[in-house]
């Protein structure tokens, strides 16, 4: 490109500002959405990334295949001696463990509580954490060491060494002191790996449970130099899990397996929706970006239709094909460069915005943004040159000088286009119908009945800690239950947010054994009012009932105790009505009289179907006690209250206590999140389409203005033009939702596959981003409609 | 049928204002062939323009029968348009998108109930002799076929008056005389034409001539039949 070409070009920007600012401006808008949310799918799929030698690192996981029971599915953590079981039968393993639990810090009479884990001795030769101070190796050999992470030590020991001194922990109810070894870096965002502070695994380890089979204890890491090592590994673990398990689990060992997933898979793979959700972003980037090419292209080229006299008048000055090529090619990448950098300005303004509605941290890399932006800069600068570099300067100089018209392309170029204008609306129509989707079922989950009154519920997690003594815990519930707003006080192993994964399986007359899986949920009195579960059928347990006590019956041999069902429960359980369970006992090994039966109630995630479940009611106190009051009032003054009670009932044990709204929010919020990101990124995909259209219109009117001239001679009115204009552009926007319509249907009827509890897809959804489509593309070209509609047929019949 | 009183046009663009027409009086009356002539830049154009409602003048009164335009809205002169007045224009103006026969339907267009359209559309194609090209679209003609398309579709709907800006300015000898002959042809039965010509020949055969120049008409003078 020389001196004169680039003066041209910039004097062509210039002069059509508006045109130049939205043809560019909408390229820079779909490259920082598309930018923006590569960067979330990146993070999202960096997860573990970051260690060193990842690829060779393998989790194993425990398979159940057990539908309806909480169990059913992967779980993350194994039996905590697994391990050791498997270099016993395999002396090649390698690998380490750790057991992630909360760790409270004592300091003086308060303790605060930090994420924590035992680990053994070799976990630092498996995952390499960057140490800052200490030999992390021979820090985890002695049992009284402890290594911290940078943010612990700033906390703890703010402005002196922490190396050397003694901290006070209370780990799993037992309170040690610990000598601070070595200090390792912050574990980055994008990690499943939860702890800030590491032991030494006890050994022998005190829990009885260490190395029952079934029992989710530690996550059992092992390292394979390749990924074929790793599956004839997982193909011999059938018969170990047959050999191992066999004694723990004797019937349901048969639904147990064991897998061994890729560390860096675990993040997408352990929640359900993350990998879909992942997924779907990286799409809507995708898309976006094609939209904003197909726009820019296609205007582009358009435009360039118009600059055919142009280049025959160069051609007859003596311009060779070459030099017009590398001048179209040129100015097309110059401007693309242009939209490059201003979609990375954008992505930089937007990224705060964007990392607060979604809650991420996200940042753009520059070493990666930089040559890729240049990257797609060549591609799109040529898709958008190469087409008036070759074709217009091909055309025969004579030819393109004599006649009156310009070769836009014509009939075919007019073709091309609409159908680029039907496929652009088509994305965005989707686009709309997935938002309105998102947000009805996102506003749907909160609005729900849940089967209990999720609002004035406050939950206190922290009765279940093992460092809390009975005295206490009566003392607790008792000072708790005489607040002022305090409506009533339970105790149960499970409540909004968090569960036990205890389930049993019943034999029932007529199904293979060994029968339908139910959760188990230990109770004690007033559960049922206070989270406001409603009876259908039978009674609830009370104190004057022997055989309600569940540990009673465990007292007299042979006694069946009493259990509450859900509706789940009971149906599972082969009962034709609630009301037909009443009375009977069900199981053969451990038999149970289902005394009644409650309506479901949903304590998690909307995605997870309710379990069936079995209600165990203990007369003082549930085991794992979480305090559950049903509060009138604000909760927040209630917690607070409580946080007075419990500073001076138990203060080495840090108190935690949220609302039941608060503890749901949990499984909302990657959903939320992701609606939010979503919705921003539909948004301005519609956005960029309208700015497409505007273009078009604006592109098109200018065409047709010595046929609105004729027609306006001819007696059309300004009515008639604005008709004929407008309805040039419904067309190709209605003709869009014959692809929008099952594209939108497919996808989200497989996203709300994901929920147990979902909306259903009303056409109502489909008709109305119809009529917003509708409604923006004919706001977009109604201005230019009309202004053209209004000027005088004279100008325009002289305007050729 | 048609009044001018003291007709003025001015064009005023940032720093020149031009004035196209000097106070034109003229009138012309139903069933008459009036041609206008003049040098380039003298008016002509622009007082065909005002004669067909596509420009306002900027003073004067311009009373069609008894309607005074001045006083009609664009939707009215719209209206007014259709039902009223037939285009031919030196540079055919038909649209390259439509076929010919589309072309001249779209002389009716605008004008509500019609009767008979494909009737009325072929018999206007068949009175200039371009019926046969009717499927055809306007490039695939010769410029006097095109010429006569466009006279087919100034004729379609009967007008009272046809406006004709040079209509032989773009053809060679013979098919200019074919145009003239349907243009002479439709005022003998009965259509009042204004014509604005280059050409003293085809000016000759009007009724009425009259000369401008800098926006004044300058001369009259009736053809000795």
């Amino acid at each position: 490109m020389n001196r004169f070409a680039l003066l041209s070009l910039y004097r062509s920007l210039v002069r059509h500002k508006l045109y130049a600012a939205l043809n560019i401006g909408g390229l820079a808008v779909g490259i920082a959405v598309f930018l923006v949310l590569s960067l979330y799918v990146r993070f999202e799929t960096g997860y573990e990334k970051w260690l060193p030698g990842y690829d060779k690192l393998y989790l194993t996981q425990e398979y159940w295949d057990m539908p309806g029971s909480p169990a059913d599915g992967y779980s993350v953590s194994t039996m905590g001696g697994l391990i050791d079981q498997l270099r016993e039968d395999f002396p090649d393993t390698v690998g380490t463990r750790f057991q992630e639990t909360d760790a409270n810090v004592v300091k003086g009479e308060n303790a605060t509580s930090e994420p924590f884990a035992y680990a053994d001795s070799d976990l630092f030769e498996i995952l390499r954490l960057p140490m800052i101070f200490g030999e992390a190796a021979r820090a985890l050999q002695a049992p009284d060491n402890v290594l911290i992470n940078e943010t612990i030590a700033k906390r703890y020991f703010p402005g002196s060494n922490p190396i050397g001194q003694t901290m006070t922990l209370t780990v799993l109810g037992k309170t040690a002191n610990y000598r601070v070894a070595g200090i390792f870096r912050d574990l980055p965002p994008n990690t499943e790996l939860r702890f800030s502070m590491l032991a030494k695994t006890p050994y022998p380890h005190p829990d009885k449970m260490w190395f029952h089979w079934g029992s989710s204890r530690a996550w059992t890491i092992l390292r394979f130099e390749t990924s074929q090592a790793a599956k004839s590994r997982e193909a011999q673990l059938r018969g170990f899990v047959d050999r191992r398990a066999a004694k723990d689990q004797s019937t349901s060992v048969r639904n147990l397996s064991l897998k061994l997933t890729p560390i860096a898979d675990i993040h997408l793979q352990s929640t359900p929706g993350r990998k879909m959700t992942a997924a779907t972003l990286g799409i809507v980037g995708v898309l976006t970006l094609l939209i904003a090419i197909v726009n820019y292209v296609n205007l582009a080229t358009a435009r360039a239709g118009l600059r055919a006299r142009e280049v025959a008048m160069r051609k007859v000055l003596g311009a060779s094909r070459g030099v017009l090529v590398r001048q179209f090619l040129g100015e097309a990448l110059l401007v693309a460069l242009l939209a490059a950098l201003g979609g990375l300005i954008l992505a930089e303004l937007g990224l705060p915005m964007i990392n607060a509605a979604g809650g991420l941290k996200l940042s753009l890399d520059y070493a990666v943004v930089l040559p890729g932006l240049a990257l797609l800069a060549m591609i799109v600068g040529g898709l958008a040159g190469l087409y008036p570099a070759l074709l217009l300067s091909r055309f025969p100089a004579a030819a393109v000088l004599a006649s009156s018209r310009s070769p836009g392309g014509g009939r075919v170029g007019a073709r091309v286009r609409e159908m680029l204008v039907v496929f652009q609306f088509a994305l965005a129509i989707a686009f709309m119908i997935g938002t309105i989707v998102l947000v009805a079922q996102t506003r749907h989950v909160r609005k729900t009945d849940v089967g209990f009154r999720r609002d004035g519920l406050v939950i206190v997690s922290s009765t279940s800690d093992g460092a809390v003594t009975e005295p206490q815990l009566t003392a607790f519930m008792a000072r708790a239950a005489a607040l002022p707003g305090v409506r009533s006080v339970t105790t149960s192993d499970s409540s909004p947010g968090s569960s036990s994964l205890n389930s049993d399986s019943y034999a029932v007359a007529g199904k293979p054994e060994p029968g339908p899986s139910l959760q188990a949920i230990i109770t004690s009195p007033n559960f049922y009012p206070t989270f406001g579960i409603k009876l259908i059928a039978g009674r609830l347990p009370d104190d004057s009932h022997r055989a309600d006590d569940a540990r009673n019956a465990d007292d007299a041999a042979r006694k069946i105790p009493n259990v509450v069902v859900n509706r789940k429960g009971a149906e599972a359980l082969g009962f034709d009505s609630p009301e037909a369970a009443i009375g009977k006992t069900v199981g053969r090994s451990n038999p149970r009289t289902i005394i009644g039966v409650v309506e479901n109630a949903r304590f998690f995630s909307p995605r997870d179907p309710v379990n069936p479940t079995m209600y165990y009611y203990h007369s003082r106190f549930s085991t794992i006690p979480r305090t559950t009051l049903r509060v009138e009032g604000d909760p927040r003054e209630t917690i607070a209250a409580l946080r007075g009670i419990w500073r001076q009932i138990a203060p080495q044990v840090p108190f935690e206590a949220q609302t039941a709204n608060q503890n749901m929010e949990e499984y909302y919020k990657a959903d939320d999140r992701a609606t939010r990101l979503f919705g921003i990124g539909a948004g301005l995909a519609v956005l960029i389409g309208c700015v497409g259209l505007w273009g078009l219109a604006s592109f098109n009117t200018q065409r047709r203005v010595k046929e609105i001239g004729i027609r306006k001679t001819l007696g059309a009115s300004a009515t008639d033009i604005v008709k004929l204009l407008v309805g040039q552009f419904l067309r190709p926007v209605l003709m869009a939702n014959l692809v929008a319509w099952p594209l939108a249907y497919v996808a989200m009827r497989t996203w709300l596959a994901g929920f147990d509890d979902r909306v259903s897809l009303s056409p109502l959804y489909f008709v109305a981003a119809t009529a917003l489509a509708l409604t923006i593309a004919v706001l977009t070209v109604l201005g230019q409609s009309l202004k053209a509609s209004r000027a005088a047929p004279a100008w325009a019949l002289r305007h050729d | 049928m048609i009044r001018l009183e003291g007709i003025q046009r001015r064009y005023v663009s940032d720093e020149v204002e031009t004035t196209a027409l000097h106070d034109i009086d003229l009138h012309v009356a139903a069933g008459e062939f009036l041609a206008i002539m003049g040098p380039s830049g003298c008016g002509k154009s622009t007082l065909l323009n005002t004669l067909g409602t596509v420009d306002r003048p900027t003073g004067g009164r311009y009373m069609f029968g008894d309607r005074d335009l001045a006083a009609m809205d664009e939707k009215q002169l719209a209206r007014f348009r259709a039902e009223t007045l037939g285009f031919v224009f030196q540079s055919f103006n038909l649209i390259d998108e439509l076929t010919i026969e589309e072309n001249v339907a779209l002389g009716l267009a605008y004008r509500g109930d019609v009767g008979d359209r494909r009737g009325r559309v072929a018999a206007a194609m068949d009175k200039v002799g371009i019926a046969h090209r009717a499927r055809h679209f306007p490039h695939q003609l010769s410029g006097g076929q095109q010429q006569r398309a466009a006279i087919a579709r100034a004729i379609v709907g009967d007008p009272k008056l046809i406006l004709a800006d040079e209509p032989t300015g773009n053809l060679d000898t013979a098919n200019g005389e074919q145009v003239m002959n349907i243009l002479t042809g439709l005022n003998d039965a009965g259509a009042t034409i204004v014509m604005v010509t280059h050409s003293p020949s085809h000016a000759d055969l009007a009724k009425r001539r009259i000369d401008m120049l800098d926006g004044r008409i300058v001369a009259s003078a009736m053809r000795a039949i």
